[in-house]
């Protein structure tokens, strides 16, 4: 009697719950499915540590350079309207939409090669095979996250508390800096997260401008094509333990501490 | 002296405008913007705060501040849902202000107002826990810390429990009192306004329509949209009352006496009775009176002797005190 009258519960719990095994069979096999002592083994290798370290670093820095830079574009579309607001809007969407490869490519062509690649030749800055290079393409690739989950957050974050800030003396740096970011905190946080991890996984566009120094990513598929399965599995596995690891910790952090 | 003065304010959003806005404000006054919603109160109040771009000029103490940015006008500002940052505790969103500007004696004044406002036990909350009646609380001493040269207030009573507003509008005048404030208080509703104001100006689609003491612009509205909106009822052409210009008169309902038999009253007419709603403790009677329609309020202890059903006829009467001409 129960289950008949719950009868939709019941079918949106069984069909959810399809997608959620697809979603963690593979993680937990790749987790669990590895000998422990190979695991410990491949975390011995200078080249896996260095290739995640390397990762973990850029993709970092690709997030910070689009916290500076994305946050103001974040604020202008949630507090703005102007002409343009949706084409804008567009253009950051695009480079989720598009082939990997591809953008990989467009990126080569502009920082590859060309008067904008010589530019920043011209003081010291190369994007061909250097972590600059692995920079941009997560950066190219990823930023939509970030720029999105922080612009809904300021959508969030009613405009008349930073009217009361200014009556009550805060320029609008001050307000930028101590009400509105603070309020939408969490949305730019999980954007944040989704970016740094989005940049984690990146291979199609960094592959294009940049082999070595390997990425995890990169140094994965080298493995695969190299030696074969039992040599990239413990790699993407600790990769995906460490990843989760700092997604957990930064997610509980976010939540405990206001 | 005027301390403040809105010379021809003007500004427009989409399809609404504020038209050609003036009015003063004197120093220590509590001064009401009344008017419904959309009539452009809130809007004029965030004018008057540096928020919108405004033409026109908004002089303060013989000064021009309009181009001033809000953090430069020395204004003090307490929204209707009251605005409390969510990032801060209740003792950090009150002094909020000292971290931009400077404020005299931080501490004293911090203890002055948590005192006076009831707040010193709240101090560690976070604003997501307090009553309706305690965020005001905040908002206001948020604003009063700051020490501002005018205090706006954007319908702060709306929020609150009806239950507990006879208590808040007592309180917020003790506040303009103790802190010799200027204040101006935007709101919706006549009897708030009645209470609390020096001086009352009406806004209606964005413009001011009158502007006077709380009692003159209460009882002499300047015109029958001012009237209607401030509850008149039996608006009347005067003819009726053998007035010789051309013009309307109003009535209060409950100045209006009736009986089944001719009585003693400056104006006496025969009518029909067409409709009569008992109400708790009163009818509410509407009488036909030569096609015009009188709306009467009567005790029912007053009426129990002259009951009348619909289509009796009856007397109404009232005298020439409690009418109004517009």
């Amino acid at each position: 009697m129960f289950f008949i009258k719950n009868w939709f519960l019941h079918g949106l719990i069984f069909l959810a719950t399809i997608i959620l095994l697809f979603l963690l069979i593979p993680l937990l096999n790749m987790v669990f499915g590895n000998d422990l002592m190979l695991l410990l083994d491949v975390l011995k290798q200078k080249d896996v540590i260095g290739s995640i370290y390397l990762t973990m670093k850029v993709s970092l820095w690709a997030m910070v350079f689009v916290l500076i830079t994305g946050l103001p574009l974040a604020y202008i579309i949630a507090r703005y309207n102007f002409f343009g607001r949706s084409f804008v809007e567009a253009l950051i969407d695009i480079p989720i939409m598009i082939p990997h490869t591809a953008a990989g490519i467009a990126l080569l062509m502009v920082f590859g090669r060309g008067s904008i690649s010589d530019a920043f030749e011209s003081v010291g800055i190369m994007f061909v095979d250097t972590e600059m290079g692995i920079m941009v393409a997560m950066m190219f690739l990823s930023s939509t996250f970030l720029i999105n989950g922080a612009k809904e957050g300021f959508k969030k974050v009613d405009v008349k508390l930073e009217k009361v800030a200014r009556t009550l003396g805060a320029n609008p740096m001050q307000v930028f800096l101590k009400i509105s970011i603070p309020n939408a905190r969490k949305d730019i946080i999980n954007g944040a997260l989704m970016m740094w991890g989005r940049g984690l996984g990146e291979f199609g566009a960094v592959i294009m401008l940049t082999y070595h120094p390997m990425v995890a990513p990169v140094l994965i598929y080298d493995r695969f094509t190299s030696y074969g399965l039992s040599h990239s599995a413990p790699v993407a596995a600790i990769m995906i333990i460490i990843s989760i690891f700092i997604f957990l910790s930064v997610r509980f952090v976010n939540n405990r501490f206001k | 002296m005027g301390l403040f003065e809105v010379k021809n304010l003007s500004y427009k959003i989409e399809n609404f405008k504020l038209d050609n806005i003036s009015f003063k404000v004197n120093k220590g006054e509590y001064f009401t913007l009344l008017g419904q919603s959309g009539s452009g109160k809130t809007l004029l109040l965030e004018s008057i705060a540096g928020f919108n771009s405004i033409t026109g000029t908004i002089n303060f103490e013989g000064r021009d501040i309009s181009k001033l940015s809000p953090e430069n006008r020395d204004v003090g500002f307490v929204y209707q849902d009251f605005a409390l940052f969510p990032n801060l505790n209740v003792k950090d969103n009150i002094m909020f202000a000292g971290k931009y500007k400077h404020v005299s004696n931080p501490k004293e004044t911090l203890n002055d107002l948590t005192n006076f406002l009831g707040l010193t036990q709240l101090l560690k909350r976070d604003v997501d826990n307090l009553s309706g009646g305690e965020r005001q609380r905040v908002a206001i001493a948020r604003a009063l810390f700051a020490k501002p040269k005018i205090l706006l207030l954007d319908e702060p009573l709306s929020a609150i429990d009806p239950t507990f507003r006879n208590t808040i509008m007592k309180f917020l005048k003790d506040i303009h009192r103790k802190y010799n404030l200027t204040t101006i208080h935007v709101t919706h509703n006549f009897r708030e306004a009645s209470y609390l104001a020096d001086r009352i100006a009406i806004v209606m689609n964005g413009q001011i329509k009158q502007v006077g003491t709380a009692t003159n612009v209460l009882n002499n509205p300047v015109n029958i949209d001012v009237a209607k909106f401030l509850g008149f009822k039996n608006i009347l052409p005067s003819s009726m009352i053998n007035d010789t210009k051309d013009r309307l008169f109003s009535v209060d309902p409950n100045a209006i006496h009736v009986g089944k038999h001719k009585f003693d009253c400056d104006y006496m007419f025969d009518g029909i009775v067409e409709e009569c709603m008992g109400i708790v403790d009163h009818y509410k009677i509407f009488i036909d009176v030569d096609g015009e329609q009188f709306f009467a309020k009567i005790l029912k202890r007053d009426f129990k002797s002259s009951y009348a059903n619909r289509g009796d006829s009856i007397y109404i009467g009232f005298d020439k005190d409690d009418v109004c001409f517009l």
